[in-house]
Order: C-alpha cells, then sequence, then structure tokens
C-alpha cells in the first residue's frame, strides 16, 4: 500500500525568547526557511522575537 | 548535703494525699518506668496484638500529675504525657520550629510552580535584559535568513 503523500504545508510553533513559555502556531511551506518574527508577548507585556522550534523526531 | 535517713521518708510519705500514697504503693517511684509496665502507656497484648488502653486515662493521670506537683514529687510519678517535664519538651520542640509531621505542616513544600517561580521569574528577566541585542543580532541577520541558533 502506498504511503500517504505528505501534505506542502507544516504547522510550527515560534517560542517567545522571553522565556516565558507563550508561543505562537503558524502554518508554512514544508520547504520554505524556518519562520522567525517580532510579535507581541502578553507575558512581558513587550514586543519580543520568537523564533521557530525545532521539530521533535517522530 | 547528708542523704535523708528512712524515717524522713516515710515522716514525708505521710503528709502526701492518700490518692498519691495509694498510687505509689502499688507502683513504687523508680519502678515501671518503661513503656511496657508504665500505667501512664497504652499496651500492646502480646498473643492477640491488641492496644489496650492505659490503666489511667489521661484525665486521672493528669489528676495525679497535678497533685504530685503541688507536693513536689512529679518526678517520683512515671513518665506521662501530663507531666510539666513532657510539656516543656513540647514546648521547646515548637519553639525551634517542632519536629517530623509537625515540621512539615508548618513548612510546607509548596506546589511546583511555587518552588519554581523564582528561578522562573530570573531566567525571563535574564532573557528581557539580553533582548534588545537578540533582535539587534537577528535583524543584523537578515531577519532570521543567516538564523543558526533555533530553540529546541
Amino acid at each position: 500500500m502506498a504511503k500517504k503523500a505528505k501534505s506542502r504545508t507544516i504547522a510550527v510553533r515560534l517560542i517567545s525568547m522571553a522565556m516565558t513559555g507563550y508561543f505562537k502556531t503558524m502554518v508554512r511551506p514544508r520547504v520554505h526557511h524556518p519562520l522567525s518574527m517580532i510579535k507581541y508577548d502578553p507575558i512581558v507585556r513587550q514586543h519580543v522575537l520568537f523564533l521557530e522550534s525545532k521539530r521533535r523526531q517522530r | 548535703m547528708t542523704s535523708p535517713s528512712r524515717s524522713t521518708f516515710i515522716s514525708l510519705a505521710h503528709t502526701l494525699p492518700p490518692r498519691l500514697l495509694r498510687f505509689f504503693a502499688r507502683y513504687p517511684p523508680g519502678t515501671h518506668t518503661d513503656v511496657r509496665s508504665n500505667p501512664f502507656k497504652p499496651t500492646v497484648h502480646a498473643i492477640t496484638k491488641r492496644w489496650h488502653n492505659p490503666i489511667f486515662s489521661y484525665r486521672r493521670q493528669a489528676v495525679l500529675c497535678k497533685i504530685a506537683r503541688q507536693h513536689g514529687v512529679e518526678e517520683l510519678l512515671p513518665p506521662s504525657r501530663k507531666s510539666s517535664a513532657y510539656k516543656e519538651e513540647k514546648l521547646a520542640q515548637r519553639a525551634e520550629g517542632g519536629v517530623g509531621r509537625w515540621k512539615r505542616m508548618l513548612e510546607p513544600k509548596g506546589k511546583k510552580w511555587e518552588r519554581t517561580l523564582h528561578a522562573r521569574l530570573e531566567k525571563r528577566k535574564k532573557a528581557m535584559e539580553e533582548m534588545p541585542a537578540l533582535i539587534e543580532k537577528w535583524k543584523r541577520s537578515g531577519h532570521g535568513r543567516g538564523w543558526k541558533e533555533w530553540p529546541r
């Protein structure tokens, strides 16, 4: 039986670099480079850097 | 100090109330001080392993201790929870923060978030101090294009 085709996009988790545990989930194309952006972290009430976390091996 | 004679003890004993005299007749001072023969302690039956109440209830122990205290012969009684020595010991233990279970009650372990709160706040504070430099570095690297240090 043929394997199920991989989807073109993946859901990724962008973690706040303020170390608050706050994160945002985004969808990006699988072949795209990892996402990073400056977004608001409500725990420290500031705009901080969010970086994409490495995907876990399953 | 010369040791008082036997007759002194006998005359002193006659000043004690009959209730104490009866007790000392049955349990002479200095005997019955170990846990098994102490009439103030509960005992476990050797064969049936059942616990039996002390011969003297706490109420009667308290009365005996009080009378003995008034006549200055409290230390001649077997060890009791109602003795002033025991109470002073307990008070001292409580003053220094208790022992065993009582101490744990006074100093609870706390929830995990309570125990780790300080460390997490420190980590967050340190990260926020480094944030402007990190953002500057990120901007210079082409907004993440050449970024290497991705978090786990």
